[in-house]
């Protein structure tokens, strides 16, 4: 049944790094993502300017056009290790839940390279497909909103990227596949910077324990960030760093 | 309990500990899966091995299940302890609740009961994988041996530390989906013949071993093999070990002749 | 009939270091080889040594002027005279070459460091010099009992190490192993073995393996002994006892048991000597320090049987601490403090943790003493072959080959396992060459359907008995009890009768499960009478030496007796006869005179008869007891008189 051919084994580290890089990739945009969106919470100002700049310098038609790409692109090479049948990934999904709740009484391990806390990993994993598929949905649908804000003034219609027309969406309903998008974009990258990390050089750098906890607070550092960010935009909380562009004139 | 202040008393109260036990004989035809409860009281120092034991001698003496060793050295006795693949020899009750959910490792073909075809998994891994030394020269009875470093001869020890126990197939998610998958022992027994300076095979030899379909690509770093190997055996080092070593075969090498 | 007959060249039943070691040798010369285990190879009991493996390598500063002699003597003086000299000898200088084979085969064996290195003798750390040009060179480990350091050793896992090593090679040659497999009967003529009937442990079917060539190398037979062993779950010792039910193979000083003092409760794990080495102490129910009365010298460092047989009387005195699985007695090393015990003494520290979940810094550590090593074993000649039966060879501590006597050294039977196995391979090899396998598969299908209606017996057997496991308890008690680290005639006299009970009980027993399959029950029913008849004659055995020499000691003969004693102990008992049959044959040629060992008693009574009368009488009378004619004459190997250049 195994007949490894070389060309097997070629292809398998090149899906590899398909897979993970675009991962990394995307995960590292989106830490961008959240600083530029993030510019709302200097008030409209900052964020048109950004907008503008961006747009203006053909920066964000290109990008979104990449983005989009690896997106797809990363989706499905990530998913195709994702267990066809659902009789497999029941099986996973109890072995992952036994692993995770048995830890809780049961830890008989003590040294560096085996935490001192339940398994989480697995389960963790089942989370990030889930999330991955979310995010495949709501994160497609966003895309193509922000596409036609992006693409429309190329033909001549002058409102791109604004933050009138964000703020309003938003607020009108939109902050709900936001919160959810936001959510599982975050949980799903910062898991998914950490396993890569691990994958690729657990011997290196720091211990897994210290790299786990790198993971949680740039989950919940990021993850506040874009809550913050996604109420000022819906508008039910004023910018809180507008005295960085008031302050000068006032 | 046996869980211990005092330095001379055993036990208080002794708890009463309640066993659900995985239960399928394949050579009896009326035997169908299922689980059977049994209750015992707890001892001092009483591990599953001790409790296994009393169960088979005191209330079903057809129960099966494997230990050799009783001292966490031969790797037999791994077995679902409360979902985690654990060495039962050396797992304490006191360590345990009350009700203790004993299944036979999943990932491995089933003898019967807890009892579970390692053997035939691990063999076939070491044939795969040429799980020895490919030397040079044949052994000259009157040389003296090969010189290594002390530290070369612990780092090589370290991966050959594993036990063969199984804990970490049973426990890894691609394991458990496709049973030609390295996992972690077996990826560990490569690495461990890849730092061995005897063994004269480059990296360009081991390139479709390490990352053909069931090497370490096949690992989706779900880490549960690290957490669960009771000999504590840096899996995941050994991984982006491998990992690396491969990237580097794979830009480094020429080796395209097979293709 | 398909898959009830099985044919090959060489059969070697048993996976550890010595029977793989011996099938590669037969694989090597082309050979079909089929190795049948209990276990996957690597489970077996050969795993968990990890203390080291002896040969005379010299590649230390405190290994300095050590030699193959030294070795030589270390054995002989160790085995208390009990030792074919000759063997010893051959053993002394093949230890070296097997264990450069194994770091050929990849043992990671832990190396010479140049340069300033700093070790621990008797609890103090010294600094110690090592020669720059043995840089890298197989290094060695202090081990009791030798002149020199000399125990090779990888890290804290000889035995793993080594199996896993030999286990790679015996993948590469494509060995065939056919695991949780046991063999339950050997196939003989009388003066032939054919092979053995094998009960497969999956399916619990029984199949007929023939062949030109059977290796018995099973291991030890601790588990007589109950729980009171060192030993792993599967050292039952059916090796020796199916070589004992054929009636015509003799097994050797079976009495020849070698016991520890300090091993965990309940389980038997081993507790190293280290604890006491290093300050540990040992306490009674009243948290009193016995050795210090018993032995106000050495305290708690005197040596193992003397400390072994403290601890037992200290048990029988009522001053042992009661609990469910037996009195114990309570190890002591809370003193030496954590940060000692999570550096040397990590592995007793993990034990503690993982096995009792005690924390030895703060809590005391159950122990007692236990059987540790079989010295006894299928009696075979210097080629490995079995006496009595033509084709039928055994290695490992299943053998008697008979290098350790009455007490076995630390070290040495790690070593011996893959001497014999390289040794007797090839003689095995040698034997294979010269015959043919038999076409007549009559003896084997009788012996298979004898086997299978020995196993139906059991399942049709009704109405009410004791547990088998209350048997098999009854025995451990007994044997520990009666036949353990003290002896004496009238207790071995109680032993003997109630070990016969117990044996009339067994076949009368029934068994509460009748499932078919492999059925645990019946497995273990199965071996149950083989156990018995192993532990009479173990009791019988020292019921009749009168004399105490080394591992055996009778308090009621104290003393070492090489006017009457200087022999080996020969047992035959078919299984269908009424009385095991003893009969005593010289040790062997000896070179080395009986004299003081060099520690413990140096009082004996001495041997009338000079050495050449008595070596003048060997050869034969060995012949008479069934030894079958060796490649090399005997005393081929023996390099008469060498030792003298050694000794001053
Ligand atoms: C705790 C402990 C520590 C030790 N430490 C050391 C040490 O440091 N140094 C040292 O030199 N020695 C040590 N010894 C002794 C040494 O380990 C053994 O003597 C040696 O390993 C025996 O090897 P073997 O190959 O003869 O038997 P084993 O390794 O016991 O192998 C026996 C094999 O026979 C198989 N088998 C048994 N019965 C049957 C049957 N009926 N049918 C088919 N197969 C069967 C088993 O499955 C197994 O594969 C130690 C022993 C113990 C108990
Ligand atoms: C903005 C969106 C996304 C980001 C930032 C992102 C990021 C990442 C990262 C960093 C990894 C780790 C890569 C590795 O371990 O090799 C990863 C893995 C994964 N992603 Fe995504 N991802 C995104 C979208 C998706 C989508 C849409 C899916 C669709 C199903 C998905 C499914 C997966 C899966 C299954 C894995 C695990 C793959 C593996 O373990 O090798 N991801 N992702
Ligand atoms: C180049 C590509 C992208 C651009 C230009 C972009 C731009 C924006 C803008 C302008 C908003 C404000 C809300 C709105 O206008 O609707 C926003 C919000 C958001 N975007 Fe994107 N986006 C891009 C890609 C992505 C991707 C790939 C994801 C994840 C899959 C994502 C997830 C989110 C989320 C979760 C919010 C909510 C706001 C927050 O809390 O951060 N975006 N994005
Ligand atoms: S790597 Fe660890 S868990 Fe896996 S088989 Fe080896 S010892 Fe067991
Ligand atoms: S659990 Fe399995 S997926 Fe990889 S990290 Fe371990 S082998
Ligand atoms: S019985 Fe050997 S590891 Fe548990």
């Amino acid at each position: 049944m195994t007949q490894p051919a070389v060309s097997s084994a070629k292809r398998q580290l090149t899906h590899e790094i398909i897979s993970g890089g675009s991962g990394l990739l995307l995960a590292l945009f989106m830490w961008g993502h959240v600083i530029l969106v993030g510019s709302i919470l200097t008030g409209e100002r900052g964020f048109d300017w950004v907008a503008t700049m961006l747009e203006d310098y053909y920066i964000a038609q290109p990008a979104i056009l990449a983005i989009f790409a690896l997106f797809v692109i990363h989706a499905v090479y990530a998913a195709r290790k994702v267990p066809a049948q659902l009789e497999e990934r029941r099986r996973l999904q109890s072995l992952a839940k036994g692993l995770r709740n048995s830890g809780r009484e049961h830890v008989p391990t003590r040294t560096k390279h085996s935490p001192f806390r339940p398994h989480l990993e697995s389960m963790l994993w089942i989370w990030q497909v889930r999330t991955g598929f979310i995010i495949l949905v709501l994160g497609s649908f966003h895309l193509v909103l922000i596409g036609i804000d992006i693409f429309t003034p190329l033909y001549g219609d002058i409102t791109g990227l604004e933050s009138i027309s964000s703020t309003a969406r938003v607020a009108a309903g939109l902050w709900i596949p936001y919160a959810v998008l936001l959510l599982c974009v975050e949980f799903h990258a910062s898991v998914g910077l950490y396993r890569l990390a691990i994958k690729w050089g657990a011997d290196l750098w720091l211990s897994r324990a210290a790299m786990h906890r790198i993971e949680q607070v740039i989950f919940w550092v990021v993850l506040a960030v874009g809550a913050l960010t996604l109420v000022v935009l819906a508008g039910w909380v004023d910018p809180p760093l507008a005295f960085l562009l008031d302050g000068g004139g006032a | 309990m046996a869980r211990r202040d005092g330095v001379i008393t055993l036990s208080t109260e002794p708890r009463k500990l309640t066993f659900e036990i995985f239960r399928y004989n394949p050579e009896d035809p009326q035997s169908a899966p299922h689980t059977d409860t049994f209750e015992l009281d707890e001892t001092p120092f009483m591990t599953l091995y001790i409790a296994l034991n009393q169960i088979r001698e005191t209330f079903d003496p057809g129960l099966q299940f494997d230990f050799a060793c009783r001292s966490a050295i031969c790797g037999s006795c791994g077995m679902m302890v409360n979902g985690r693949p654990a060495l039962a020899c050396r797992t304490l009750t006191g360590d345990l609740p009350e009700n203790i959910q004993l299944y036979p490792l999943p990932a491995f073909k089933l003898v019967g009961d807890l009892s579970v075809d390692t053997g035939t998994w691990f063999r076939e891994m070491s044939e795969r994988t040429e799980a020895w030394i490919h030397e040079r020269q044949p052994f000259d009875e009157g040389a003296t041996e090969e010189r290594m470093s002390d530290e070369l001869a612990d780092a090589i020890y370290e991966n050959d530390r594993c036990i063969e126990c199984g804990c970490c197939v049973a426990s890894c998610g691609v394991a458990n989906l496709d049973d030609a998958f390295l996992a972690g022992a077996g990826l560990n027994r490569v690495a461990r013949f890849m730092l061995d300076p005897r063994d004269t095979r480059s990296d360009a030899d081991w390139f479709d071993i390490v990352a053909g379909e069931q090497g370490v690509f096949g690992c989706l770093g779900m880490m549960a093999c690290a957490d669960v190997c009771p000999k504590e055996l840096p899996l995941l080092d050994v991984y982006a070990y491998l990992r690396r070593k491969t990237l580097g075969a794979r830009f480094v090498s020429e080796d395209d002749k097979k293709t | 009939m398909s898959g009830r007959l099985v044919t090959t060249d060489v059969l070697v039943i048993g996976g550890g270091l010595a029977g793989e070691r011996c099938a590669i040798e037969a694989a090597a010369a082309g050979h079909d080889t089929l190795i049948l285990s209990l276990v996957p190879p690597r489970r077996s009991h050969s795993c968990a040594a990890q203390g080291g493996m002896q040969a005379a390598l010299a590649s230390c500063a405190k290994a300095e002027g050590d030699s193959p002699l030294v070795h030589f003597l270390d054995t002989v003086r160790g085995s208390d005279w009990g030792a074919d000299q000759e063997v010893a000898n051959i053993f002394a200088k093949e230890a070296i070459v097997a264990v450069r084979e194994l770091a050929h085969y990849g043992v990671p064996w832990t190396r010479v460091k140049g340069g300033k290195n700093h070790y621990f003798i008797k609890g103090d750390e010294v600094e110690i010099d090592e020669a720059l040009e043995n840089d890298g060179l197989i290094t060695h480990r202090d081990f009791g009992g030798t002149a020199k350091w000399r125990a090779c050793y990888a890290a804290a896992g000889t035995g793993h190490a080594a199996l896993y090593a030999v286990d790679s090679e015996v993948v590469r040659l494509g060995i065939t192993v056919r695991d949780r497999t046991e063999a339950v009967a050997l196939v003989h003529d009388g003066s032939r073995c054919l092979g053995a009937v094998v009960r497969c442990l999956r399916t619990g079917s029984h199949f007929v393996v023939l062949a030109k060539a059977t290796v018995i190398a099973t291991g030890g037979y601790g588990r007589i002994y109950g729980q009171y062993t060192s030993n792993a779950t599967i050292n039952e010792g059916m090796g020796a006892s199916i070589a004992l039910d054929t009636g015509v193979v003799p097994l050797g000083n079976m009495e020849a048991v070698q016991f520890h003092p300090t091993t965990l409760v309940p389980s038997g794990i081993l507790v190293t000597e280290g604890c006491r080495g290093d300050g540990g102490y040992l306490l009674d129910n009243n948290l009193e320090r016995f050795m210090v009365k018993a032995e106000p010298e050495k305290q708690e460092l005197a040596s193992r049987d003397v400390v072994s047989r403290h601890m037992v009387q200290a048990i029988r005195d009522g001053t042992g601490v009661d609990s469910p699985y037996g009195p114990h007695l309570w190890l002591d090393i809370r003193h030496l403090g954590e940060e000692h015990l999570r550096t040397k003494l990590l592995e007793v520290w993990d034990i503690c943790r993982d096995f009792v979940g005690r924390n030895p810094a703060e809590e005391l550590i159950p122990v007692r003493p236990t059987q540790h090593y079989s010295m006894g074993g299928v009696r075979v000649n210097k080629d490995g072959q079995a006496y009595g039966l033509a084709g039928l060879f055994a290695v490992g501590e299943a053998a008697c080959w008979d290098m350790h006597g009455f007490n076995r050294l630390g070290g040495n039977s790690l070593s011996e396992t893959i001497v014999t196995g390289r040794l007797v391979g090839r003689r095995v090899a040698e034997f294979a060459d010269g015959i043919t396998l038999s076409a007549d598969t009559s003896i084997g299908f009788d012996a298979l359907a004898a086997a299978e209606r020995r196993a139906e017996d059991w399942l049709t057997r009704t109405g009410n008995s004791r547990s088998i496991y209350d048997l098999r308890d009854a025995m451990g008690d007994i044997m520990m009890h009666k036949v353990g680290i003290f002896r004496n005639g009238e207790e071995l006299a109680e032993a003997v009768e109630e070990l016969g009970q117990l044996l009339d009980e067994s076949d009368s027993a029934v068994l509460r499960c009748k499932d078919p399959g492999v059925n645990p029950e019946l497995a273990f029913a199965l071996r149950l009478k083989g156990m018995l008849r192993l532990a009479m004659t173990v009791a019988k055995g020292a019921l009749a030496r009168t004399e105490s020499r080394g591992a055996h000691f009778r308090s009621d003969y104290p003393l070492r007796n090489d006017r009457d004693w200087l022999n080996r102990t020969l047992v035959r008992w078919g299984l269908d006869d009424g009385e095991p049959e003893f009969t005593y044959e010289p040790t062997g040629l000896i070179d080395l005179p009986p004299g003081y060992r060099g520690y413990g008693a140096d009082e004996r009574i001495e041997m009338t008869e000079s050495l050449d009368d008595h070596n003048a009488r060997v050869v034969d009378e060995q012949r008479r007891h069934g030894r079958l004619e060796t490649t090399e004459d005997m005393g081929s190997r023996l390099d008469r008189d060498a030792w003298r250049a050694v000794t001053g």
